[in-house]
């Protein structure tokens, strides 16, 4: 099948680097949390065709949102890769000095939301930040992200009611991996999920109830996720949408899970559901990539990739005199008092 | 207190804490159209004890919001405002109903600041009827502040009558970080007294020293307040009343300063004891002022139970014990 699309082939080749820069990086962050560099990952290995599809999918007008499994959609945005590196590897440069963990991007400048860890935590500020953005009359969508474990919390369905009663300008993009770290979305009665059956539940319906619509996109297919994303924002004046992408977590939810203990592992690098084969072949079929191309890209990205991650492995860490600044704008007295015992 | 002429006339009003805050709300939604107010109830009805009344009408449903009943929602919705550059004032209609949005008041509002290093600020004001005195029973009175007080990133500030109310109302709109801003349900309507009908603020650093004496600092704030200073008068104590305003930070210069006056110290909360702020003033006292002290820190709070209905009269503190608190105070040598 021929993908039909308003990006040029520049444009979907660059793209395409990007997912495999994403997979490489992945690979070569999780080594490097396992040799003690990152104390704590989390994973992106099938999610690249998603990222890129939403990083493709935004303008410059827009907002995210995002959780915090989306390296991707920054790289594809176009965002400094020092900046992404120093907040991955919590280095002096961060902008937030390494407060967060990795992937916990905050990026006001670029209208990149304040990822939070409590899972859905951030649905409900996604929609307060619509509502501003509605009420000052500003161009330009909001966009949120969340796993598909986020849709049995409170805070997903409060969003979902606050968006559709107050009609907000506001994507949800349910990033379906399968799993909730060990919990399938939707068990069968073996415990497993298979990925690709409607078996697996509709998360994408739940949207009826609260006035707006839902789709289910190929989150392998990067095409499809800009296409849809897009078109949503594009229209997101006018209503709220529910996305969901479903994919596969082909990886472990974190550095602290093993998913050997908790599923049969159907989905696995090179086959044909793992988004990088998904890619090659849409851009093979047009005309865009062949094989001599993809080694080329391979190679860079393994050297490229290579030379950064040495870099950041050494970077300097924050100043320790750094540590209470900022709670406040003005700082209290006991805040004060305690910097005397980092001395 | 300052008064402001206008027209040739002292432009203030005989004010309960309600009408007070309502014009706080009033002035601040005047000068700047990035305030919006939300929360059940607050539009049309003008909130359950009418706190927003009528500003529905001045300032519109887009700024005014009667939003869909979910705690977590308010709050979050707020956050969300406040990260996009507006200035929201939620309310839940009672502290005891703030429990499903705690996950958002700790995890994002508290921390936002913080863990972005100020890429995110947060200029916010959560206002909460708290507290005892309408016979609400165990989901209508609790004393939280302490839920809040412990939250790394917030600001807890509790006014004690009309005129602070509107002045640290006021104040608090004017941080640019996350306030918890707790009334005091019993002092809603408990009197009026004279309020500027015009914009002013009151310094929330700063603990206001309500009775000046030699003998003992008895250290309160918000609804305990009046029934402190009514004892105070009534037995004619010589003591200094320390009205905190602000809870966290609280303002250890003002307290240091009496208690090396008077060596002898009473806290008085109506909160619970165990685990209060009244031991975070009592430890910070004990590490400060230990070689000023004459008599031990006592402390008279709520009771350690959650707040009865029946008998929510016992729960609270009396003028009895604070009285036999100040006697023991006074016989130690």
């Amino acid at each position: 099948m021929i993908e039909e699309t308003d990006i040029s082939d520049e444009k979907l080749l660059n793209a395409y680097k990007n997912l495999i820069m994403e997979r490489v990086m992945d690979k070569k962050m999780l080594n490097a949390s396992r040799q003690g560099f990152l104390p704590f990952y989390i994973p992106l290995m099938g999610h690249e065709a998603m990222h890129i599809g939403l990083g493709l999918a935004l303008r410059k007008q827009d907002f995210i949102y995002p959780y915090y499994r989306d390296f991707g959609v920054l790289l594809q945005m176009g965002i400094p890769i020092d900046t992404i590196m120093s907040q991955v590897f919590a280095t002096a440069n961060d902008n937030a000095l390494g407060r967060a963990m990795p992937d916990h991007f905050s990026l006001k400048k670029y209208n990149i939301g304040a990822v939070i860890t409590t899972v859905a935590g951030h649905l409900m500020s996604a929609t307060g930040i619509a509502y501003a953005r509605k009420y000052r009359e500003i161009d330009g969508g909001v966009l949120t992200t969340f796993g598909d474990g986020a849709t049995s919390t409170p805070d997903f369905h409060v969003a979902m009611n606050f968006a559709g009663v107050y009609n907000l300008p506001l994507v949800f993009f349910c990033e379906n991996n399968g799993f909730a770290i060990s919990v399938p979305t939707y068990p069968n009665e073996s415990g497993q999920t298979d990925a690709y059956e409607e078996t697996k539940g509709m998360i994408y319906k739940k949207a009826e109830a609260y006035g707006f619509s839902g789709i289910r996109v190929d989150g392998t297919n990067f095409i499809e996720v800009y296409k849809n994303t897009r078109k949503a924002l594009e229209n997101s004046n006018n209503t709220p949408i529910l996305i969901e992408a479903m994919s596969y977590r082909m990886g472990p939810h974190s550095t602290a899970d093993d998913p050997n203990k908790y599923r049969k592992n159907d989905v696995t690098e090179g086959s044909e559901k793992d988004p990088v084969i998904v890619s090659q072949r849409l851009l093979k079929e047009m005309n865009i990539l062949d094989d001599n191309k993809i080694k080329e890209i391979e190679d860079e990205t393994e050297d490229s990739s290579s030379k950064l991650i040495n870099k950041y492995e050494k970077a300097a860490k924050p100043d320790k005199n750094t540590i209470l600044d900022n709670l406040y704008e003005e700082e209290p007295w006991y805040i004060t008092e305690e910097r005397g015992d980092l001395q | 207190m300052v008064y402001y002429r206008r027209k040739g006339r002292f432009a203030v009003t005989s004010m309960t804490m309600v009408k007070a805050l309502n014009s706080a709300l009033d002035n601040a939604m005047e000068r700047d159209d990035s305030i919006i107010l939300l929360g059940e109830d607050v539009g049309v009805d003008g909130g359950v004890f009418r706190v927003t009344d009528n500003l529905i009408k001045k300032y519109g449903s887009a700024r005014v919001m009667d939003t869909p009943l979910s705690e977590l929602g308010i709050v979050g919705f707020g956050i969300g405002m406040s990260m996009a550059g507006l200035r929201a004032i939620p309310e839940i209609q009672f502290q005891d109903f703030i429990y499903t949005a705690m996950d958002q008041i700790i995890s994002q509002m508290a921390k936002l600041r913080y863990r972005t290093n100020g890429d995110y600020t947060l200029p916010m004001v959560l206002r909460t009827p708290y507290a005892g005195g309408v016979h609400g029973g165990p989901y209508h009175s609790q004393s939280g502040e302490e839920y809040f007080a412990t939250t790394q990133g917030l600001t807890v500030v509790t006014p004690s009558n009309p005129y602070d109310a509107k002045g640290l109302l006021l104040s608090s709109l004017n941080l640019n970080d996350p306030v918890i801003f707790l009334e005091p349900k019993r002092l809603y309507y408990a009197g009026k007294m004279d309020v500027p009908d015009d914009y002013y603020t009151v310094d929330l650093r700063k603990a206001k020293l309500l009775n000046e004496g030699d003998d003992i600092s008895i250290i309160t704030y918000g609804p305990a307040v009046p029934l402190v200073m009514n004892t105070v008068k009534k037995n004619n104590i010589n003591a200094d009343v320390i009205d905190l305003r602000t809870i966290n930070p609280f303002d250890i210069d003002a307290i240091l300063k009496s208690v090396q006056k008077t060596t002898r110290v009473l806290i008085v909360t109506e909160s619970p004891k165990m685990f209060g702020v009244s031991a975070e003033i009592s430890a910070t006292l004990a590490e400060k002022a230990i070689d000023y002290l004459s008599a031990p820190i006592l402390r008279v709070a709520g009771l350690d139970i959650p707040i009865p209905f029946a008998l929510e009269d016992y729960y609270v503190p009396n003028e009895k014990r604070i009285m036999n608190a100040v006697n023991k105070i006074m016989q130690y040598r």
